[in-house]
């Protein structure tokens, strides 16, 4: 399991990224970013839901509320264009981090 | 979720954060309910999801809540700091109580000297002051100066510790020790106490053993009452000073802001009140030639401006209540 600090950086292109199929809500969000990453990471709660404040406080995603069958009623976020232009800056940034971390990588 | 209103019980209830709250509760209910599907037990279920929470830091500092802002801002002392403030505090109380009783000592030096005088037949009847009164009064004047210097050397002390009055938080191990000192001096406090109340009630004896005797005997008695009450007071202030520094760094840790500001609200009443008294003192001893009875203002003003603190006191607390 990688370790939160690693990751910091990119829990909110993680979170995007979910987003960018269509809308959808806390649980299933971390949901699937332990399917995906076969749970080798583990998105806290604290993480997840304090990225979606600053998400939406920065206007990356917009939330709103839908009922579900059984009278729950959840919050659902989708993803903004300013959000889809931020997500794009993110991979842009990480493939050059990716490159500069690369160059000090090697076999022992 | 118990867990959660613990984990948010430090956060202020603002909207933000209840919604916040509720958020994550409907995750972690969704977690919840998922596992047990999978066929985990209930502990193991509530297990993992409070593994899973993360930590609240991380909300706070989302939510633009400065973490555990009540009591960080407090400077935390250290030991060097208590025990430079206790002997600050213990040498202050020297220095005051001295001025107290060399202010008291001066009075009884003027009634002495003036009644010396007059005994021995330089009567002050012939000029406005008898030689008496002017020895008697130089001297007061020389002790109380001597006095003031002290009371403000003694004020001067203290002032370094003035950041104390704003709140400030002790290490537990120093209130241990604190309160250990403490306790083992609460004897020495007492009977010094009741060394003081004693020598405060016993002083008149002076006069009455005086006037047994005649009239010159009488204003004797007054001096030597006015020197043993000193006597009391200083021991009063003494130990006082020793007493509340403890009552200060263990107790008035979180002291409110009322409390703060009713000692401010004393302070400034017995900054007006005791001026005042010593002017009247000055005035009617000057102009009337009433030094034999005029000292009885100090206290007086003492007993009133006790009663005044006590009295305000108490209307402030059931204000607050």
């Amino acid at each position: 399991m990688i370790s939160s600090d690693v990751i910091r950086g990119y829990n909110d292109t993680l979170i995007l990224y979910m987003l960018l199929e269509g809308e959808s809500y806390g649980y299933e969000i971390s949901k699937n970013i332990r399917q995906l990453t076969d749970e080798k990471y583990v998105m806290k709660e604290t993480t997840l839901y304090s990225a979606f404040t600053r998400l939406e406080k920065n206007g990356y995603i917009e939330s709103f509320y839908q009922d579900e069958s059984l009278g729950k009623r959840r919050t659902y976020y989708r993803i903004t264009p300013a959000g889809l232009d931020y997500y794009r800056e993110k991979c842009e940034e990480w493939k050059v981090t990716q490159e500069v971390v690369n160059l000090f990588i090697r076999e022992l | 979720m118990v867990y959660l209103d613990n984990m948010f019980a430090g956060l202020p209830r603002s909207p933000e954060v209840e919604r916040m709250k509720q958020e994550l509760l409907s995750g972690m209910e969704d977690k919840y309910l998922e596992l047990k599907q999978e066929g985990r037990s209930e502990n193991e279920a509530v297990g993992i999801v409070i593994s899973e929470f993360g930590n609240i830091e991380e909300l706070m500092e989302e939510l633009g809540i400065q973490t555990e802002d009540a009591t960080e801002t407090y400077p935390v002392l250290t030991e060097e700091e208590v025990q430079a403030y206790l002997a600050a505090k213990r040498s202050a109380g020297f220095w005051t109580g001295l001025g107290v009783w060399l202010s008291s000592a001066g009075i009884a030096f003027l009634i002495l000297m003036d009644t010396l005088f007059e005994s021995m037949g330089t009567s002050s009847d012939q000029g406005t002051f008898g030689i008496g009164s002017v020895l008697g009064m130089s001297g007061m004047f020389v002790l109380v100066a001597v006095a003031v210097g002290m009371f403000i050397y003694s004020g001067m002390k203290l002032g370094r510790f003035e950041y104390m009055e704003k709140g400030f938080q002790l290490p537990r191990s120093l209130l241990m020790i604190l309160q250990r000192s403490k306790a083992s001096f609460a004897l020495t406090y007492r009977v010094a106490l009741i060394t003081g109340v004693c020598l405060c009630i016993l002083s008149p004896v002076f006069i009455f053993a005086g006037a047994y005797v005649n009239d010159t005997y009488a204003a004797y008695g007054v001096s030597a009452l006015l020197a043993a009450a000193g006597i009391g007071v200083f021991l009063f202030v003494y130990y006082g000073n020793i007493q509340g520094s403890y009552t200060t760094l263990l107790e008035d840790q979180h002291l409110n802001a009322a409390k703060r500001e009713e000692a401010r609200a004393v302070r400034a009443v017995e900054a007006v009140v005791w001026p005042l008294a010593t002017a009247f003192f000055l005035f009617t001893g000057f102009v009337y030639q009433r030094w034999d009875i005029n000292w009885a203002i100090f206290p007086i003003v003492g007993i009133l401006s006790g009663s005044f603190s006590n009295v305000y006191h108490i209307m402030k607390n059931k204000k607050s209540s």
